[in-house]
């Protein structure tokens, strides 16, 4: 078993789950996890990263997030935005509505000509959702029936096309308008009311993942064929040698470079979490933190069995 | 709804509802590369810098030697909801700042998402008074770096738009069956976050967008309509990329191939990364749930132009990657390729020679 002041190496820290990587200081979890992601390693295309095929998605990248967040968005002064998010936990939806960036300015007025139902994807394909049911909660204004509506299923349902945008009489953006609410909802914990809501712990460590360790909100390694069978055989055999293919194109993945897959080095992504930290998303994303380890402790399996649990459920 | 948003509802002018070709910029881009292409078909990105060079543009993105300054726009997270608009509007002011310090301020996304995102930045500081200074502040605070709102942000498919005619002087093939010397019969799939988010900031419009369907015309096909045109491929962000959602995805995707199959298209064409890579890619999970095989080959601008062009297939355009067979297209047109270097890298293929 791990321990503190015991030294670790980087193909033990790799292989612990989330019990062992708990009993580890932030010098061996984080200090390890950007050992290993910064090594170089011999390549016929140019300086390549190999590390970063092991450690994306794994049980380490998710224990070194969590430390790096709660450290972060716990450290003063707290920047203005994350108050504005922390203060919206307390808050009633209707106050979201009045003072959220997004919110207040997406929805202007309904004159209940229903396009916006006509024209949305989400709303032929779930018989139950349609986004004429957000808007009349909100005209509602009614507490008790938009919290209703936060617990529900229905909030996730919608793609985010924009499809109900361009034919809005008045020009409401009701696809920023459910985004706003969604992000409501995680605040409050409300998520966990719904399979789809609970979702939003997996995509946390997916794109949020993406977005804090390598810079970018999809990582090429995401659309492995082990993830996607819907994509068929001729993506499988493809992806045997995808690391070559794409270099062949042009591409960089796992290396220096501009285009697709690059590793971006280290102060380019402190300067991209920096953006985040004073952006409030730390607000979330410990919001979405807390909640998932309640969540989990009410099942009885750790966060890397929830992490798994939540997306594959829906 | 406040008081502020309600002035502005009240007051302002009637948007245009489309983009006039002559505001698209016909030079010197800053290109921020995009996450969802770069993933799932990076060949199409690349070839953006490729069809740049070839038209003699300026354009340029940031590095440090060889290491990349660009991260994404955030733009999966701000529709997946897990991140916060002002870590949107931090990320994207870190872009411009960037594109700013090259001395470029017109901005050619390579995602039609990601396009929106910065037009909805820069809509979102006329918006709402006092936010510009804010996000100045605190993105001096965060990285030292200060805001600089571009003059023009557009999408690489404008571009290339602008100079189609250009670029149809310099094509070594056209849409045109070979055999018979009849335009090929294409499908246009404009990117929903192209033309319906900011429908003034798109070509033609929402409704009738020619982004694609001017460059059909001037490549020599002819665009097929049909009844699900504006139809959404289905993507939806946490609808394709978490599992158990992807049902909706596959049943748009269906939804589309049954409204355009009676009119027999021999192409899709697309200009955003997620509807080139579902419109495709779905057609074997449809085959296998319904039974079903359309077998209609799907393209972006960039690779349609590349292979017109006469550039390599596999090792430029990256056609292998796809799971509906090109190879038959380029029978049809008169393409040549070689089947045996599909899979197999060539050392001396060389990456392109752009700036930097």
């Amino acid at each position: 078993m791990p321990d503190r002041d015991r030294p670790i190496s980087p193909g033990e820290l790799c292989s612990l789950g989330y019990d062992a990587l708990r009993r580890l200081s932030d010098e061996q979890v984080v200090g390890g996890y950007e050992a290993l992601r910064d090594q170089p390693g011999p390549s016929a295309h140019g300086t390549v990263y190999p590390n970063i095929a092991r450690l994306h998605q794994s049980p380490l990248e998710r224990e070194k997030d969590r430390r790096e967040v709660w450290n972060r968005a716990a450290s003063t002064p707290v920047p203005e935005a994350q108050a504005f998010y922390e203060e919206a936990k307390r808050r009633p939806v209707t106050w979201w509505l009045q003072h959220q960036l997004v919110a207040k300015h997406a929805f202007k007025s309904c004159m209940y000509c229903g396009v916006c139902t006509a024209r949305c994807p989400a709303a032929q394909f779930y018989e139950e959702y349609n986004p004429r049911m957000v808007v009349d909660a909100v005209l509602s204004q009614d507490e008790e029936r938009l919290e209703g509506l936060l617990r529900s299923d229905l909030l996730w349902f919608c793609g985010q096309c924009g499809s109900c945008k361009p034919c809005c009489p008045r020009e409401n953006n009701l696809m920023g308008l459910i985004s706003s609410l969604r992000m409501l909802c995680q605040l409050k914990g409300w998520h966990l009311c719904s399979v789809r809501g609970r979702q939003q712990y997996f995509a946390r460590h997916l794109w949020g993942a993406n977005f804090w360790n390598r810079g970018c909100s999809l990582y090429f390694r995401n659309a492995a064929p082990e993830g996607h069978p819907d994509f068929g055989p001729r993506w499988a055999r493809y992806w045997r040698a995808v690391e070559a293919q794409m270099a062949r194109v042009g591409a960089s993945p796992d290396q220096d470079g501009l285009f697709g897959g690059r590793k971006l080095p280290p102060e380019t992504l402190e300067e991209l979490r920096a953006c985040v930290h004073h952006g409030g998303t730390l607000a979330l994303w410990t919001a979405v933190e807390e909640a998932a380890m309640a969540d989990a402790g009410r099942r009885g399996v750790d966060l890397d069995a929830y992490w798994t649990l939540v997306g594959s459920e829906g | 709804m406040d008081a502020r948003a309600a002035h502005t509802c009240l007051h302002q002018p009637r948007k245009p509802t489309e983009m006039r070709e002559e505001e698209i910029p016909t030079d010197r881009f800053f290109l921020p590369p995009s996450c969802i292409l770069g993933a799932v078909n990076p060949s199409t990105e690349v070839c953006i810098a490729r069809l740049y060079d070839l038209l003699g543009l300026t354009w340029r993105s940031a590095s440090v030697g060889p290491r990349s300054q660009c991260t994404c726009c955030s733009a999966i997270l701000s529709h997946g909801d897990i991140v916060t608009p002002e870590t949107t509007l931090l990320t994207v002011a870190r872009i411009w700042a960037l594109a700013h310090e090259q001395g470029l301020d017109h901005l050619s996304t390579a995602c039609v998402t990601s396009a929106a995102v910065h037009l909805e930045c820069r809509e979102t500081y006329e918006h709402e008074p006092g936010l510009a200074e804010k996000v100045d502040r605190w993105l001096q605070e965060a990285c030292g770096r200060r805001l600089h709102i571009p003059k023009a942000i557009v999408h690489c498919s404008d571009v290339v738009y602008r100079h189609r005619n250009a670029l149809a002087e310099r094509l070594r093939y056209r849409l045109v069956d070979r055999r018979t010397g009849a335009p090929l019969k294409v499908v246009d799939h404009v990117g929903c976050h192209y033309g319906k988010v900011f429908p003034e900031r798109a070509v033609g419009g929402a409704e009738d967008c020619d982004v694609l369907a001017g460059l059909v015309r001037a490549w020599g096909g002819v665009r097929v309509d049909y009844p699900e045109r504006n139809h959404c491929c289905g993507m939806g962000f946490r609808q394709c990329m978490i599992r158990p959602n992807r049902g909706y995805t596959m049943a748009c995707v269906l939804r589309k191939l049954e409204s355009m199959a009676p009119y027999e298209p021999d192409l899709i064409l697309t200009n955003c990364p997620g509807c080139n890579l579902f419109l495709d890619k779905e057609q074997h999970a449809v085959h296998e749930l319904t039974g079903k095989w359309f077998d209609i080959p799907v393209l972006s601008y960039t690779e349609l132009a590349a292979l017109l062009l006469g550039w390599d297939p596999y090792a430029v355009a990256g056609i292998q990657a796809k799971t509906v067979p090109v190879e038959p297209l380029l029978d049809r047109i008169g393409i040549p390729y070689d089947k045996d270097r599909m899979y197999v890298p060539d050392p001396t293929e060389k990456a392109p020679t752009h700036e930097h």
